[in-house]
């Protein structure tokens, strides 16, 4: 809406305010992508130790009926074509004096051959997640830590924008003031009432 | 009805009022459910404290949560078979060499049931550990006077340092197998490091190498604010 008031009583910031919300709002539609894999692996992360953010670990325990094959190669043949698994091992050898472990790509049978009980685990990688938990944690490194840095910079940005781009009682001075302090209050007080690093 | 009387600014205020007042019920309902299904699962946690070590200290380190089971704490996977499996163990050492699989399995074995304490909280109690002991691994290299601490080198770069104190002691072993099974691909098959005198995060999984150093050389959660010691029982968890 244009401003009713002559051009001369404008303040600068009246003057600005057009052309903070339109980098706000390019800034904020450039940054939705990144905010999304942040928050999403920051939240799995956060929670590392009740799951695992980036693999869907698994266990299974199987049955063999017996005899089995005496040649491991050829208990292996047969644990795959009884279990119906239609991939190649990668390896197959004793783990011990009456287990043979076969390794396949994402998970291993360990079978103990005198009994014929079959233990399995694998992990298996989360779509999408993995992908942002590799991001979020810089583990791809190399330009990487560029984009990152640049989306912190957007961030810091879209943060200074906000700040002033209402005018009035929604605005800074008005409930957004008391917005922002109780966001900055949170750290603050958690730092002090934990007793801080 | 009387807020038929109100104009349309109250009566939206009054609906954001309801809308805050049924969201934090719901939050401390919520939270109270959750709260009372943690108190009453805890039963291994509340046996643990009353467990005490035979050197006076409290089995459980103080803000530990026990579990049944280890928990797999992420990582870059190494490889878990054991045809390209190698351990180097090298540094100040007078004599370095390296062992594949079965030069793992020729070395003396020891089986150790060990308290293991993640930094998140979770702690495995006697959980049956089978490998060979870091410090007959020293032994036969020859360790230098000078060496002071040992760097664990694992797949793709991870490294975690420990001193030469807890790695040397009976119960740090390199791990193949855990409670009569193979080590399993999320807890670092075919082999990991296990100090359980540390955070877990020390017990390097997927192992390729054991560095004998004179001056530290803190590792990867090292650098990125971890405690660089670690010890459970004096919660050095963060820098």
């Amino acid at each position: 809406m244009p401003d009713p008031r002559p051009t001369h009583r404008r303040t600068l910031m009246t003057r600005l305010r057009p052309w903070l919300r339109a980098l706000h709002r390019d800034l904020g539609y450039l940054a939705v992508g990144l905010t999304v894999v942040y928050a999403l692996s920051g939240i799995a992360v956060n929670h590392i130790a009740d799951w695992d953010p980036n693999f869907d670990n698994f266990e299974a325990r199987h049955q063999l009926a017996l005899p089995l094959p005496a040649d491991d190669q050829a208990l292996a043949d047969h644990l795959l074509r009884e279990l119906a698994v239609a991939d190649t091992p990668t390896e197959v050898y004793r783990s011990d004096t009456n287990e043979v472990s076969i390794l396949l790509e994402n998970r291993s049978f360990h079978v103990d051959t005198q009994t014929g009980a079959v233990l399995e685990d694998g992990q298996r990688p989360r779509f999408l997640l993995r992908v942002a938990n590799w991001l979020h944690l810089n583990r791809g490194k190399k330009a990487w830590t560029y984009v990152a840095d640049g989306y912190a910079g957007f961030l810091l940005i879209l943060a200074a924008t906000g700040l002033v781009m209402l005018p009035g009682r929604k605005g800074l001075i008005g409930r957004g003031g008391v917005m922002v302090a109780l966001g900055v209050a949170v750290p603050v007080l958690y730092v002090t009432l934990s007793g801080g690093p | 009805m009387a807020t038929s009387k109100l104009s349309p600014e109250v009566q939206s205020s009054l609906t954001r009022r309801s809308f805050i007042s049924r969201a934090a019920s719901g939050t401390v309902i919520a939270a109270m459910g959750g709260g009372m299904c943690y108190a009453l699962s805890d039963r291994l946690t509340r046996e643990a404290r009353a467990m005490a070590l035979d050197d006076g200290r409290p089995r459980l380190p103080p803000g530990q949560r026990a579990l049944e089971a280890l928990r797999p704490m992420g990582g870059t996977p190494g490889s878990p078979g054991i045809t390209d499996f190698r351990l180097k163990i090298h540094g100040e050492v007078e004599r370095p060499f390296e062992l594949d699989w079965a030069g793992l399995l020729a070395q003396p074995q020891a089986e150790l049931e060990l308290d293991v304490h993640c930094v998140t909280g979770w702690s495995l109690l006697g959980a049956a550990w089978r490998g060979v002991r870091i410090k007959d691994l020293a032994a036969a290299a020859g360790l230098k006077p000078g060496a002071r601490h040992i760097v664990f080198e694992a797949a793709h770069g991870y490294t975690a340092n420990v001193p030469l104190r807890e790695g040397l002691d009976p119960h740090a072993i390199v791990a193949h197998r855990l409670d009569g099974k193979p080590l399993a691909r999320p807890h670092g098959a075919p082999a990991r490091a296990v100090v359980p005198s540390l955070y877990f995060w020390k017990s390097a999984k997927w192992l390729i190498g054991i560095k004998f150093v004179a001056r530290d050389e803190p590792g990867y959660w090292e650098t990125r604010g971890y405690h660089n010691h670690a010890d459970p029982w004096l919660e050095e968890r963060y820098a």
